[in-house]
Formats: structure tokens, sequence, C-alpha cells
């Protein structure tokens, strides 16, 4: 009988990252997953990255995570998005060999004092509500915080045509006895659906006919950690399309396709369609791309993006291969939709901890998210709040102005999810204060002081951010000059001298023919140069934020009564009991819910607090 | 908790105003608008008021309270200026200007509780101010956000959601392979700058026009209608004459009483008339009977007949019908609402508080007025970040920013409208593009 700090079932990428989190901090820490060689598997199209998801990986990177180690270890090509656009809203993605990611991230699991566990989980320990551990290949393993990361394995069912196959991956069990357990909690579950296309051999295609979409030049690196300091062999990407022909196809047999026989009752995501959804509900378009996107070095398969589908065997082989270069194309697995349990998040509390049993958190696609980026964070938080609460110490909760990670999390605890969550730009308002190049600033103190980085990566940090305070003050604030170049490539001269930083405050300037840093400068120059273009507005949004601070982070105590507020509408009082916001900042977000409501909360609150004083 | 400020006295004109200001740094504020800091506090200091440019706007009295030793139990201060409407306004701009919040009836209050300022006893009277002036902040929102209004803001609503939908479509699925940025984006947001700006324009317009309490004087030619008017008012402001048919236009003027300030319109008489002037004098009062709050009819003589056309006229309005010119002998018969004479003054006490009594559902200071205001500046706020976002987009400064404006101009027109209404701009750009690998 072997007791851990805390246990984490599954290796995916959230529980990846839990355990490394729980282990670097010193704890002792249990992985238990079906088969050691998958753990860090990705089991979707292999990359990482792209808008709000690359944010999130910074983040992750900022506070030591596995992530972004493991991306520069096995990318084959890297890509940065929005380069047109400014720098918040631009995005790194990277291909991966979807095999070295899996090595690199087992290599990371391995240097740790991880204790690596080959077994089926089919029950919790529980003892009046406490979670106290696990039942694994019939053994009790005990420990203080128990992490579920079980993604799509909870009831996992895959869907081709009318084939109905259990799991949650191709050749992988799923695991049902652990899903009747939580079934018999009766907490309020749902079913997501999702779906992947078919995998190909690169060597039946024909590439020359497609357009080719090589890698980012000078090659950037995911982490800015510089541990990887040379990148894999570097691959390009192709783009396919598809035609009318391949539409026909699709059209005759979408009735065969499982969602549309009504074998699926789980609600897919709508930015992630099938091929055989994009046909129906975008009639009008005659033609669709498919990034044809290697799966690794010297490696003979490719992954199509774009065409998932969970049409029969036969239909599938005959719509690829009617696309322009896959005429001959050997599939070597057959494109599912695959169904999942998913535990409502709402019952999670922002350290994501459940409301129904305590010592248990859940990270993952078992809340409804989507993604490895969104899974991986999930698990960060898990596990470093796991950690927090053994040690006593207080939560810690990313604010929605913080990172992409706290708005994440905000999201799925206080909204709930209506079809699989993924990130996007767009789901944060403060999305100028989060660039996925300022992520250090914003976490790395904030994780040393958690014991999730080494002092040496702080210490660097803090003299680099010393060295551009010293470069923004000496040569940008004292540079000065009378003329500048502008967009239009004209000369503007200025009634008298200007700082350079001054000048950079100006909509037209063109900062590349300014001044002309070298070395560290230019990264500084380039950063400065962002973040005199952004000041109005950031300066805005943190006054905002700073506004209403106190009274946003004022806690609401888990007794309160909605019923019993008098002057609250019903529809109020029944979606506050089921978000069951944890401070006013949360509850002022939903929907429907007034500043009046507040105010009336607020007062019931401090009436609670007084009863219990004069009590 | 944000800094909020408000009036603590009527909104209408008298000797002195008085504002209060409560939240944390608001002190930090009396320097920026006094020119000099104070030294005491609960000590009364004459200090002028200055604007943002250093302007002075009045002299006027100002303290201040050190937290937690004050009502709210926060830092506040209040300043004591001269009570007219121009000042007032005016003062109202600079706290807006340095960020602070006009606050909702009941803040002080409800600040005051949760700073344990006021115990346990009170809490349910202070429950009973904010639901209740919630209930009627309802009611005075649907007043003034009836019908066609809310359509309209509505309406632009919707129109920035279209726009943003192509923004941020474009930001967040540029590899898609979809045209989000069509050349015709920029003509929508352009049209949708001057639509708005047309509609804001108009209610400003109308914004002094509809937030005052308006009392309509109507009646047959020569009854005295303006002489009452006059006596009302305490000095001469209507042209006054025995002619019959003297005032032949609509004369607007205002009148404060028991703290609250009152539009008397004084019409021309109600006759057949062939005088094109005048004629057009009275198609201008029967059309202000739409927008009058009460109707008063004055007579110089009893006629069932006449009385009953007036009183077909105030259509359902509250409608008041006095007779004047008492001082010549009581009238023939009985059923007027009020005796007086013009002349004299004799009945105008009771007179005043009949009328006082009309608008008794607007005790609570100003609050429709309020409203109003507060709408006018979000329409201009909203509109300040419509026109930024078209100047980007023309000059291609950064798609985050313009979709920063939008985001910023959207929040606005919610705020008006005062529900948040949910983000659906995900569905929607799901609904009306194909994304997705």
């Amino acid at each position: 009988m072997d007791k851990f700090d805390v246990i984490v079932v599954g290796g995916g990428h959230a529980g990846v990252e839990a355990a490394y989190a729980v282990s670097r901090s010193g704890m002792s820490c249990a992985l238990i997953t079906f088969e050691k060689t998958k753990i860090g598997q990705m089991s979707c199209n292999p990359a990482i990255g792209g808008l709000g998801k690359s944010h999130i990986v910074r983040e992750i990177d900022s506070m030591g995570g596995v992530m972004p180690l493991a991306t520069d270890m096995s990318g084959i090509q890297y890509r940065t998005l929005n380069t047109r656009k400014g720098d918040a809203v631009q995005a790194l993605r990277v291909q991966c060999d979807r095999k070295l990611y899996k090595e690199a991230v087992q290599k990371i699991i391995e240097e740790t004092n991880i204790f690596v566990l080959e077994a089926e989980v089919t029950d919790l320990i529980v003892k009046d509500s406490f979670v106290k551990g696990v039942i694994a290949n019939d053994k009790e393993v005990l420990a203080k915080k128990t992490i579920l990361t079980t993604g799509t394995f909870l009831n996992g069912i895959m869907y081709t045509g009318s084939e109905v196959t259990k799991g949650g991956r191709v050749g992988d069990d799923s695991a049902i006895p652990l899903s009747k357990k939580l079934y018999d909690l009766k907490l309020p579950m749902g079913r997501l659906k999702t779906g992947t296309p078919a995998r190909i051999t690169m060597s039946s295609l024909n590439l020359s006919v497609m357009e080719e979409q090589p890698g980012e030049k000078p090659t950037p690196f995911m982490s800015l950690t510089n541990q990887a300091n040379k990148h894999q062999e570097q691959l390009s990407c192709y783009i396919a399309r598809t035609n009318k022909k391949t539409h026909k196809i699709i059209s005759e047999n979408t009735h065969l396709s499982a969602m549309y026989s009504g074998n699926i009752t789980g609600i897919g995501p709508r930015y992630c369609p099938s091929i055989e959804d994009k046909v129906f509900k975008f009639s009008s378009k005659d033609s669709h791309q498919i990034f044809i996107e290697p799966e690794g070095i010297g490696v003979d398969l490719i992954y199509p993006n774009g065409i998932s589908t969970s049409l029969p065997k036969q239909a599938q082989k005959d719509f690829i291969r009617s696309i322009q270069g896959m005429e001959d194309a050997e599939i070597t697995e057959y494109g599912y939709a695959v169904e999942y349990d998913f535990i409502d998040p709402r019952t999670n509390k922002k350290t994501l901890e459940t409301t129904f049993l305590k010592d248990f958190y859940l990270a993952g696609q078992i809340n409804g998210t989507t993604g490895y980026e969104e899974a991986a964070a999930q698990g960060l938080v898990a596990g470093i709040n796991a950690v927090l609460s053994i040690q006593k110490k207080d939560p810690f909760i990313l604010n929605r102005d913080e990172a992409y990670i706290g708005v994440l999390v905000d999201d799925l605890t206080t909204h709930g999810i209506t079809e699989p969550y993924r990130m996007f730009t767009s789901r944060a308002e403060h999305r100028l204060l989060l660039s996925q190049n300022n992520a250090e600033q914003r976490l790395l103190t904030k994780a040393y002081k958690l014991n999730l980085i080494k002092k040496e990566r702080h210490q660097k940090y803090l003299e680099k951010e010393e060295a551009y305070k010293n470069f923004v003050k000496n040569t940008l604030e004292k540079t000065k000059t009378k003329t500048f170049v502008n967009k239009k490539n004209n000369t503007v001269n200025l009634d008298e001298k200007r700082s350079i930083s001054s000048i950079l405050s100006r909509p037209d300037v063109d900062e590349n023919k300014l001044i002309k840093p070298q070395g560290e400068e230019k990264n500084f120059y380039k950063r400065a140069s962002i973040e005199i273009k952004y000041k109005g507005y950031i300066d805005k949004q943190l006054r905002e934020i700073n506004k209403n601070k106190k009274q946003n982070n004022k806690k609401i105590p888990h007794t309160i009564d909605y019923k019993n507020i008098s002057g609250l509408s019903n529809e109020v009082v029944e979606k506050l009991t089921r978000s069951k916001p944890e401070t006013i900042g949360s509850a002022a977000q939903i929907e429907g819910v007034t500043p009046a409501a507040i105010n009336l909360i607020l007062i019931n609150i401090k009436k609670l607090e007084l009863q219990k004083i004069n009590a | 908790m944000s800094v909020v400020f408000a009036l603590a006295t009527p909104p209408a004109k008298s000797a002195i105003c008085i504002f209060r200001v409560s939240g944390p740094g608001c002190l930090d504020a009396i320097k920026k608008i006094t020119g000099s800091g104070l030294k005491k506090a609960r000590t009364f200091y004459l200090r002028p008021f200055l604007d943002s440019h250093g302007g002075v706007v009045d002299r006027v009295g100002v303290v201040f309270f050190k937290g937690p030793e004050s009502y709210t139990g926060e830092d506040s201060f209040e300043v004591y200026a001269h009570g007219g409407l121009g000042v007032m306004s005016l003062i109202v701009d600079v706290f807006k200007g340095l960020g602070f919040d006009e606050a909702p009836p009941g803040e002080f209050t409800k600040r005051a509780f949760l700073n344990n300022k006021i115990s346990l006893n009170e809490a349910e009277a202070v429950v009973d101010v904010i639901d209740s002036s919630s209930r009627e902040g309802v009611y005075l929102s649907t007043k003034s956000l009836s019908g066609t209004f809310t359509d309209a803001v509505v309406d632009f609503s919707k129109r920035i959601d279209f726009l943003r939908v192509g923004v941020e479509g474009e930001i967040d699925f540029s590899d898609e392979g979809e045209d989000f940025l069509n050349s015709s984006l920029i003509g929508d947001l352009d049209k949708v700058v001057a639509d708005f700006s047309l509609f804001v324009d108009g209610c400003v317009g109308r914004k002094h026009y509809s937030t005052k309490n308006k009392i309509l004087f109507v009646g047959p030619v020569n009854s005295g209608k303006s002489s009452v008017f006059n006596r009302l008012l305490g000095f001469e402001r209507a042209l006054v004459s025995s002619v019959a048919g003297t005032t032949r236009d609509l004369v607007e003027s205002e009148m404060f009483y028991n703290n609250a300030s009152f539009s008397l319109l004084d019409s021309a008489g109600i006759r057949e008339t062939d005088d094109l002037i005048e004629s057009r004098g009275i198609d201008i009062a029967l059309s202000q009977v739409g927008d009058a709050d009460v109707v008063v009819g004055v007579f110089d003589s009893f006629d069932n007949g006449v009385l009953n056309k007036f009183l077909t006229l105030a259509r359902g309005k509250n409608y008041l019908s006095i007779f004047n010119k008492l001082d010549l002998g009581p009238p023939n018969q009985q059923g007027f609402d009020c005796l007086v004479s013009a002349k004299t003054g004799e009945g105008f006490g009771e007179l005043k508080n009949r009328l006082a009594a009309f608008f008794k559902v607007y005790d609570k200071g100003d609050y429709s007025f309020l409203v109003r205001d507060r709408h006018i500046s979000l329409f201009n706020s909203s509109l300040g970040c419509l026109k930024k976002a078209s100047s980007k987009i023309e000059k291609d400064e950064g798609l985050e920013l313009v979709a920063e404006d939008l985001r910023l101009a959207r929040g606005f027109l919610d705020e008006v409208v005062g529900i948040k209404s949910s983000d659906s701009l995900l569905g929607d750009i799901f609904s009306s593009f194909c994304i997705g690998k």
C-alpha cells in the first residue's frame, strides 16, 4: 500500500503537466496510466499552438511546464500566425513529430521523482466525502490529493459509419468502471463528441500538385527558456483542396455518417466541424482547404487536417481519392467520431478541486475542453493547487486580466460549457494585456514564488528586465530627434526635438527606420514599441480592472442561499445557484446579473457576517 | 470600490447645492480641483473649483473626511457650490473627467453598511432602498427607453456585432481561407458611424426638452392664461394685454417650487381664427398637449360646453381647471378645481401645491434626468470608439486595436440598455463562416 502526496490518473497532457508541477514543488507523485509508452501522446493533429493556444503554452513556459519544452524537442515546422497584425494577436503554431513529442514528454517525466504506475483505475477510495486514493489493478493506492485527467476515456465510444467501438482512442481501452463510479455519485454530467480524419501514407500522395507551406525562417522557439537550442530537421506542410466531386460523394453518403444517423447524442465543437457538416452547412462553398501535416521525420504518414469524418470506410476512401494529389491515397486508419462523458465544470472551484468530493481535482477534457494546450493548462492549475492545499497555503488563482489560463478556468467554472471548449483570443476581454510575448512578465515571478522554476532562471529574468528598463530610460527617452520616416516612407519634420519614445507613440511612425539597435536591444526595442503603441488602451483597461478590484475579489461564502435574498429575480437565483460563483467579480459576469443584484448579494454577505458575530 | 459622486441636494436652482464624493483615492483629486490641498479633515475651506483646463467653475466650500471617520467609512469629501444648474453640470463634468462614477441610489448607504458604519437593524432598510431604487430605476429606464428608442439602440448594437464578427474572425481564424474583411466592411463601419452620429445628435437635442416637468396652460382666448403664468413665475414673462389673442406663439419658462423644476408653457388661446400666425400658435399648443405632464385649463367663466371641449383636448393627461379673475367676483357656477386671481395673487398657494402634487412620483430627486444624462455620455463614448475604429481601419493601424474599439463601443451601448447581452460573437462567426480544420 503506497502513500503519495498526489495521485494523477491519466498520462495525457493534463496529467503530465499536473504530475510535473507536483514533482517540481518537491512532493511525491504517482502518475497512473493504462500504458507507459503512451504518456504524452498527441491523439489528434500533431501540432501545438495557434491563436489563443500559443498564448497558453507560453504561460505554461513561464511557469516551468512540460509542453513548451516537448514542443521544441519535436517541432518540425514553425509558423507565426497574424504577422501582419499587432503583437497581442500574433501566435506561434508548431507542427510536431508525433513520436518525438511523446518521447520528449516521457524523457522529461523519467528525469523526475514521479512514480509511473501502469494500471487501470477502477474505483475511488472515498471516506466521508474525502477522496483518499484510488483502486488501481485491484490494489489500493493512497494519497492526500487525487487529480483525475481521464480525457475522452470516460465512457468513450468511437463511431465510423455504423461501426461502434468502445474506447477513447484507436487501440486503447475505455475507462468504463470508473465512469460508472462517477455516475453513481450523481454528478451533473453530459456527453460531448469530437472527430478525427483518416491517416494516409505520405508516399501515396502527389505533393507536387499541392501548395507547399514551408516553415518560418529564422525558426523561432516555443519555449523562451533556451533549453532546446537546436531545432529538429524542418519539414513543409502542404495545402490540398476538396472539389465539387468530393462534395457530391460526401452529400450522397451523409445519411450513413454516424453523426447524421442519430447514433451520437453528444455535442460537437462548432469550430471543428466534420467535412460532412462543412459540405452540408456551407453548400455554397465548392472547395475547402485541407492541411497536409507530416506526422514526423522519416515517417510515411500524414494527418489531413480539415476532413474529420465519421462516414463509413468506403465513403471516406472515395471522397479522399477524389481530391487532386490524393487520387492514390492509401489510408492506414479511418476517421471516426468519438463520444465521451464530461462533468459540468461549474461543479469545480477555481482550483479545479470539485465541490462534491474533497481532495479531488478534475483537469482536462473531463471538464469539457478540447485541445492539448487547454488540457495542459488545467493540469498545471490542479497540480499547483493540490500542492498548495497540502501545504495549507492560499490557492493559486489567475485572474482574467493576468493570463489566458485565468480566462480558461474562469469560463469553465463560472459559465460552464455548451460545446467542447477551445481557447480563442476573443474570449479574453483583456486581450491587449495578454500577449504570447509578455507571458514571462506576467507570470515568472509568481511561478518562482511557487517553486515552479529555478532561482537561476528567475535571476536571469530580473536582470533582463533591469536591462530593458535601462534601455528605455537611457536610449529611448534620452535620444532625441527632429525628423522621422513615416509608414508611407515620407520624412516628417517636427517643430522641435522629441524623444524616441514620444515619437514611437505616433501611429504613423515606421519604427524600423527610426533607430537601429543591435543584439539584445533589438528585442527590447520591439517590446518598447509595442508597449508604447498599446499604452493608451492598456492604461484604460488597467483603470477599469483596478476600479472594482476590491469588490470583485470579495469572496462569496459557499453557504449563501440566493433564494433567501429578496429582490433577486428567479432567473438570477437559478443561474447563481447553478454556477456558484466564488467571487463577486465572477457573479457579475454571469448573464442577467445586474449591478443592483450585485448590491443585494454584497449586502446579504455582510448581513451573514454580522449575524455570525452577533450569534 | 470605485469613487462615486452624487448631488445630495435636488437638481434644481437653489441657493447652494452639495455634492458628495466617496471612495478610495478620492482625496487625491481635491488638489486637482481646488488647485491646492486641504490640511485638516472636517474643516470647511473656501476654494476655487477648477475644471480640467484650470478654469474656475465656481468658488466653493470643501470639507473632507478621512476614512473610516466618515459616513461611508471611506475617504470622502463634500463640495458646497452655488446652486445654478449650469454650475452643477460643470461640476458633474469635472468629476466624470476624473473617472468618478455617478452613484446609483442607495450607494452611499450601502457603502456605509459594508464598512460597518451602520447596524444590522438598519440593513433591511438598506436593502429596501436598493431594491426600490432599482425598481424605480427599471421603471424610469423603461420609461425613457420605451419603444423606438430601445429598438434603435439594440439595432446599433447588432450592427456593431456584425462588424465585430468580421474583425474578430479575421484575428482568430486568419488561416482558414475565409474572407472575413471584405472591402464592404470599411464602408459598413463608416455608415454605422454616420448613422449613429445623427442618432446621438437627435438625443442631445431631445434631452433638455424632455427632462423637465411640463405644465401646459390652455384656455379660451383672453381668459388670462398668460397672467396666471406670469403670476406663477413672479415676473412678466409672457406679453400680457387685454386684447384677445395676444400670445401668438408658445412661451416656455422655468419655475422652481418645492425643490423641483417645472417647465411652464403658455399657449395661444383656442378659438377659430383667420389670423395665420395665431392659428399656428394654436396648432403648436395642441401639439404640445402630447408632451405635457399636466394640462391646466384657464377660464374666466363657466360654460359647460367650453369646459368639456378642453377636457377632451387634454386627452387623459393630468388636468386641472382653474377659474381666473376671482377679483372680479366668484364664478357663475361651481365645478372648477381651483379659484385664483392673477391680478391679486389670491389662491396661488393652493394652485402651486396642486401642481406640485402631480409630480409626487418624481420625488426622489430627478433620477429620470440622471438616467437620460447618463445615456448621452455613454452614447458619446460609444461614438468616440467607433470613430477611432474607423480611422484605424483606414490607416491599417492594427486590427486588434480596431477590435478593442468596437468591443468598447458595444459595451457602452449595453450599459444604456442595462442588459448584459450574451456574448454570441463566436457563435455568429461559426454560423457565418466555415471555420475549422
